[in-house]
């Protein structure tokens, strides 16, 4: 049976060409977004990894501090009563 | 630029990412754009660049696709709507004049929400009339224009699916009539003021009438179908469609595969409207094949095995595919086919993961759905839960999951997201291998396949290979194929050139292109005429052979497939999207309640089930839920766009992760504490114990949740190891205090559980140290224990300790000088009763585990009725160095006050004494002697004086026993320590008994620092030699140091004075300032030995009487215990008084008199033995007490004299000229003892 359209392509020739210079700048258009998205995905890693990274320095930071805190009050304890070194 | 880009990206990888956190949890971010290639990007406007009349076909797609897109947004404002009606005020009956203004306000409010639901009534009318219009245009027999394409087919089931929820959401939602009624009260009220409200109310009318009737949406739906009768054909079209693809599997992804199967029952019900209709359908389609898709096996527990199977091989496929992909990327100029092949295994894994992970959520769904509709019978009639009442929603899911339901869907969870996860990560690394794969795909049907077609089969059918010419012409890419530049000299090729000439060109095909080539080859096999029987590749009719016919079958699928797949991220994303478990929204409405407590959550009942199950298998998947709070809320913001949704979301999230932090530190702290107690339990006892395995801890491991630095929750990276690492600082600090605060509600007794409990929060410590950075032990337990201050000695312990000693311990303790303990006298009650009874703490606060507390608490209940050398070793190590000195201090503070005290007391019952006391007579016998005593002893006027005499005694003697304790104790502990650092020192036995050198130039511990430098120093292998002799020069310094400073640590503990030699030194000090009250120098300057002046004349008055009472049954006496002899017998011998006691002593000479005795009547019994001796009759008691009290006085005495040797201080007591001197003045003084600090006050 004919298809019911009827109408069928023009020119297949011209859409042929057309669909050969599509595949062409659709390889460009791949390639550059497939980059683009690579780019985007370090991003993503960078920041997740350097924030673990972040995460443990602030974690050694923290120790300090706190090791820090309590050497401060044994300090201060230790010369709110200066007479007992001498 | 000058750099290309790819160079640059790849320069990228050369960063080191390196990341220690574990995936354990899914994909937390998802970034997708809504329109994606499935539904092209462009609406498909290209399609009519290629020229095959769908001009009509795409703009009705579009027209249904926008309709699609407008009734999710319906649905979702429907689904997400909730009552107004139970939040609108009331007014007082005060302000009932304003009635007016509160009608008017309401109506304003309700207008708004009313307005919605008129809009979705126009909607949907507007919808069923174009989809109807749409079916009717496109089902002409005549055929007037191209289509349905196959996308059509789908737009048009999606539309019809959206009705068919809006219809359901419309009948589930009570509260919209109800909000409705209001509205329309109040619009009765608000109107009379106004003009002209003849339509407003015939609208309201209908939009009542729209929400009052059931199905109203379907109903009108199908009145518009059948306005003209000619949509039949479609429809049974679309059932076709419909079946075969659920028999066929065809829908690659869950949603399409729900979407058919919520259609299809609404697409039977509507072609069946007549009988002969419908037995035109059942014509074509058999009622079995209907009945047949709906039979499943919906409940997960039932696949688990399989899809355990299924995760564990695809997971090492996908992961060895990806590594040939890493290879092949670093290979560069890698011959073709071997590229091919691998890129071609990638393409197919990605595939069966999307099947894979379909299948898998799918199930979820459908179990989800399945216990919906299954409501458990009867809850659990659970104690804790008193109430009877039960909220819909716990009976289909609360009490609807048995626990092994929940640990299956857990683990299906994680398996979804972690295939998930593992897909995401490599997106930009397949993504290339994947469009070669289908560029090639597809290149390969069109250029090859078509071609052997077109110049067999199809030769002589002008029509058909008119379209298959299409295909190729609208598809082809002949410059990827490099031999064949021309496609008209293509049939001139032979078969070999055509092999293995395709250049992959990573580039995939439009959604408009793929569109086009389903539609090309559906109008190959269909003829155009769609009514055929049989399916879509079914029918022989088209004259296609059977061949061609199955190659046409399996690209025509392969190509819905396409789409997926260069979707990849928004694939994953959709088949991964597990958010729907939260959503409530329906049982919310029917419970009348504006939110569940969070157990009646799904993925909080998740997580509540690892952490009550503690399933090693488990554990590490505890933070998974936490992802499908992370897909409800996105499903929230995004699709639902509902702030108060995500609100609640949000704040249930907040609530259940800082639940499982809590719950996660405990089960972490309560682990590793019953570890620490099973290792310091003693191990041979537990071997021999018949049920020892319950000591044993099963093994746990946290390691991956302590690397969780980043965890992602609503968008928030949430630090968990330092939440974990702060929570479990705070937990340590609180077991200590807790510990304490035991100690100090009980008595002395308690300080070896003390000693004991926190030896194994310290190993607990220890070991958890290992993972995580937890502050150190020493410095939380002096914070916790308040001495972290660098000039203070004393502590919480050692207070308490004190405290115990001064107020329970020295009064109420009596002393068994055999078995060297301190228990508690009768009479001397504790006041515990009066203390708060000690708070049960937390299991994990003792022991961990129960049977570990259970055997803890029977060791350390031996401990607890008596005081004695496991105390003191307990005491010594609780208070170490630093606080010991306090007490000590305290303790011969307290010895001297109380001599102090005892002063006058003593001189109140030397007072009563005779002033001179002789000698016993023997003449009167025992019964005379005792005569004699009491004669003596006028004491009854003073018998008050007499006890607290006795009770100070006591307590001197007690303070005094527990000094010598003490020191038993230091001396081994100093004996350990040495006996550990001698071979180190060098220091061997010399044959005296006296320590000497092994080595006279250097210890061992030297000699091994210098031949370790020197052996890394000699090493080749050392880098640089110079700087380790350096090193090894000051090492050498350094272990000079070391050996001078060990020998002062070490060497000089061995001669360091004894604890009990400083306290009587300290006593005798003390004494020295009443020596002149107890003891009276002699006028006549030799010793008088009548005078009652003297101490020991007091002491032995107390004694005797004492004895006396204690055997006296009819007198129940107070137990003083062995410390008053220690007492008296040290402050005789410290006074001198000794010898004198010894021979003075009323018990002792009563002895004498017994013996003497004893010795006559044992004469005159070997005369006449059949007489019984009856003089001792009614003294044997007294006797062996005093007998008793002898030998304890001798051993007390013999005690000091080898502790506090007097002998030397007793020959300077003779002058040069032979005149004996009574007294010397000791060097010691009280004041020679302020080196010791002084207690804290």
């Amino acid at each position: 049976m004919a298809r019911a359209g009827g109408h069928g392509m023009g020119n297949p020739v011209n859409v042929g060409i057309a669909v050969q210079a599509d595949w062409e700048n659709r390889e460009f258009i791949s390639n550059i977004s497939l980059n683009v998205r690579r780019l985007f995905d370090f991003l993503l890693r960078f920041e997740a990894t350097t924030k673990s990274k972040l995460a443990s320095l602030n974690e050694k930071l923290d120790i300090l501090e706190r090791k820090l805190e309590v050497l401060e009050v044994q300090v201060s304890s230790a010369t709110t009563n200066p007479s007992v070194f001498n | 630029m000058a750099i290309p880009v790819e160079e640059a990206i790849a320069a990228l990888s050369t960063f080191s990412l390196e990341d220690e956190q574990p995936d354990v949890q899914g994909l937390a971010v998802l970034l997708s754009s809504e329109r994606y290639a499935t539904n092209s990007p462009i609406e498909y406007s290209d399609v009519a660049a290629y020229r095959l009349s769908l001009g009509e076909d795409t703009k009705a797609i579009n027209q249904l696709n926008t309709l699609i897109q407008e009734g999710k947004e319906m649905a979702s404002l429907l689904y997400t709507y909730r009552s107004c009606v139970k939040a609108l005020p009331q007014l007082p009956d005060s302000m009932k004049h304003s009635q007016a203004d509160l009608y008017l306000e309401t109506y304003q409010v309700l207008d708004l929400e009313m307005s919605r639901l008129r809009e979705i009534q126009r909607w949907q009318a507007s919808a069923a009339s174009k989809l109807a219009a749409d079916m009717q245009r496109f089902s002409r027999p005549e055929r007037l224009v191209n289509g349905p394409t196959i996308t059509h087919f789908w737009s048009m089931l999606k539309l019809l699916d959206v009705l068919v929820q809006l219809d359901h959401l419309k009948n589930a939602k009570a509260s919209i009539p109800n909000d409705f009624s209001w509205y329309k009260r109040t619009f009765t009220q608000v109107s009379t003021q106004w003009q002209d409200t003849d339509t407003m109310r015939e609208e309201l009318d209908d939009l009542q009438i729209f929400l009052s009737t059931r199905w109203a949406i379907l109903l009108n739906l199908h009145a518009e179908m059948f306005r003209t009768n000619t949509v039949e054909d479609i429809l049974q079209v679309l059932i076709v469609f419909c079946v075969e693809s659920l028999e066929l599997d065809f829908a690659l992804l869950f949603p399409e595969r729900h979407t058919l199967l919520r259609v299809l029952p609404v697409l039977v019900v509507l072609a069946t409207s007549s009988e002969k209709e419908s037995e035109s359908l059942y014509k074509r389609v058999k009622m079995n094949r209907l009945l047949n898709i709906f039979k499943r096996h919906y409940l997960i527990l039932n696949h688990m095995g399989t899809i355990r199977a299924e995760h564990d091989d695809f997971s090492i496929r996908f992961a060895s595919a990806m590594n040939q992909m890493i290879i092949l990327k670093s290979s560069d100029g890698a011959d073709n086919d071997w590229s091919r092949d691998i890129k071609g295994n990638m393409y197919d894994i990605v595939v069966e993961g999307f099947q894979l992970l379909s299948r898998w959520t799918g199930r979820i769904w459908e179990q989800c759905a399945w216990k919906f509709s299954r409501p458990c019978k009867e809850p659990p009639s659970d104690s804790q839960h008193g109430s009877t009442t039960f909220f819909d929603y716990e009976k289909v899911v609360r009490w609807n999951y048995t626990g092994e339901e929940r640990r299956a869907l857990l683990e299906l969870i994680g398996y979804i997201k972690s295939i998930g996860l593992m897909m995401q990560r490599c997106d930009t690394l397949v993504s290339e291998a994947l469009w070669e794969t289908i560029h090639m795909e597809v290149q390969d049907f069109v250029q090859d396949k078509l071609d052997t077609m077109l110049r067999t089969t199809f030769r002589k059918k002008k029509d058909l290979s008119r379209i298959l010419s299409d295909m190729r012409t609208l598809s082809a890419d002949w410059m990827a194929n490099t031999s064949k530049g021309d496609p008209e000299h293509n049939s001139l090729e032979t078969e070999e050139m055509r092999q293995s000439t395709f250049y992959p060109r990573p580039v995939a095909p439009t959604a408009a292109q793929i569109h086009c080539l389903q539609f090309l080859i559906c109008e190959l096999v269909s003829g155009g005429n769609m009514r055929k029987p049989g399916g879509l590749f079914g029918n022989s009719g088209s004259g296609i052979p059977v061949e061609d016919l199955k190659q046409l079958e399996t690209f025509f699928y392969k190509l819905s497939f396409f789409l997926h797949i260069l979707d990849y991220t928004a694939t994953i994303g959709t088949l991964t999207d597990l958010g729907f478990l939260w959503f409530r929204e329906f049982y919310l409405e029917s419970s009348r309640v504006i939110q569940f407590p969070i157990e009646c959550s799904l993925p909080w009942m998740l997580v509540e089930h690892v952490t009550e199950t503690q399933d090693a298998g488990l554990l590490e998947s505890v933070l998974i839920p936490f992802d499908l709070y992370n897909d409800s809320a996105q499903h929230a913001l995004t699709c639902l766009k509902q702030r108060f949704l995500y609100d609640e979301i949000e704040a249930e999230v907040d609530l259940s992760f800082d639940l499982l932090v809590e719950k996660l530190n405990e089960i972490i702290f309560t682990y590793y504490k019953s570890c620490a107690a099973s290792t310091l339990l003693d191990s041979s006892f537990t071997y021999l114990c018949d049920d020892g395995e319950k000591y044993f801890v099963k093994p746990l491991r946290f390691d991956a949740i302590f690397k969780l630095r980043r965890v992602m929750v609503l968008g928030r990276t949430i630090d968990l190891r330092s939440l974990i690492t702060q929570r479990m600082n705070k937990l340590f600090r609180e077991n200590i205090d807790f510990l304490l605060e035991r100690f100090e509600s009980g008595d002395l007794c308690g300080v070896v559980e003390l000693q004991q409990l926190l030896d194994i929060l310290e190993l607990t410590h220890q070991s958890i140290s290992k993972f995580l950075e937890l502050d150190s032990y020493s410095l939380m337990l002096s914070e916790m224990q308040e001495n972290l201050s660098l000039v203070s000695y004393s502590s919480r312990i050692s207070s308490q300790i004190w405290n115990e000693m001064q107020t329970d311990f020295l009064p109420n303790f009596i002393l068994c000088n055999t078995t060297q303990r301190f228990v508690r006298s009768l009479k001397g009650t504790h006041h515990s009763s009066q203390r708060s009874s000690a708070s049960t703490g937390k299991a994990y606060f003792y022991c961990g585990s129960h049977d570990l507390t259970m055997a803890y608490q029977g060791i350390s209940g031996l401990y607890r009725d008596f005081f004695g050398i496991p105390h003191m070793f307990a005491v010594v190590k609780l208070l170490g160095s630093r606080s010991l000195p306090g007490i000590i201090r305290a303790l011969l503070d307290h010895i001297s006050s109380k001599i102090t005290a005892m002063v006058p007391k003593i001189t109140a019952l030397q007072e009563a004494l005779p002033k001179s006391i002789g000698l016993l007579s023997f003449d009167g016998g025992i019964a005379g002697c005792q005569k004699i005593v009491h004669e003596i002893l006028t004491w009854e006027a003073k018998s008050e004086v007499k006890t607290e005499v006795l009770h100070d005694l006591k307590e001197i003697g007690s303070a005094l026993y527990w000094m010598s304790l003490l020191d038993i104790v230091l001396r081994q502990i100093d004996t350990t320590q040495f006996m550990q650092s001698a071979p180190w020192l060098g220091l061997i036995p010399g044959n005296d008994g006296q320590v000497k050198h092994a080595y006279s130039d250097n210890t061992p511990f030297t000699t091994l620092l210098s031949a370790a430098t020197n052996a890394v120093a000699s090493s080749p292998a050392c880098p640089n030699p110079s700087s380790f002799l350096v090193m090894a020069k000051q090492a050498e310094a350094a272990s000079d140091l070391v050996e001078i400073s060990t020998g002062l640590l070490y060497k000089s503990n061995l001669n360091s004075g004894s604890v009990l030699e400083y306290a009587l030194a300290f006593t005798s000090a003390a004494l020295d300032r009443h020596y002149s009250k107890w003891s009276a120098t002699p006028k006549t300057g030799f010793i008088d030995i009548t005078t009652s002046k003297d101490f020991y004349r007091v002491f032995s008055g107390l004694q005797y009487s004492y004895l006396e009472e204690s055997i006296n049954p009819s007198r129940k006496q107070e137990m003083l215990g062995d410390s008053v002899a220690w007492a008296g017998c040290t402050i005789m011998y410290l006074l001198g008084q000794q010898q004198h006691f010894e021979l003075f002593d009323f018990s002792y000479q009563f002895l004498n008199v017994a013996e003497v005795e004893n010795a006559t009547v044992s004469l005159y019994q070997y005369s006449d033995r059949n007489k019984s001796p009856n003089f001792l009759q009614g003294y044997e008691g007294i006797l062996e007490a005093m007998r008793k009290a002898r030998r304890l006085n001798n051993h007390v005495f013999s005690m000091l004299r080898a502790r506090c040797p007097l002998e030397d201080k007793i020959a300077c007591a003779i002058k040069p000229s032979g005149a004996p001197l009574h007294r010397m003045k000791f060097t010691n003084t009280v004041s020679a003892f302020e080196t010791l600090p002084q207690r804290a006050t």
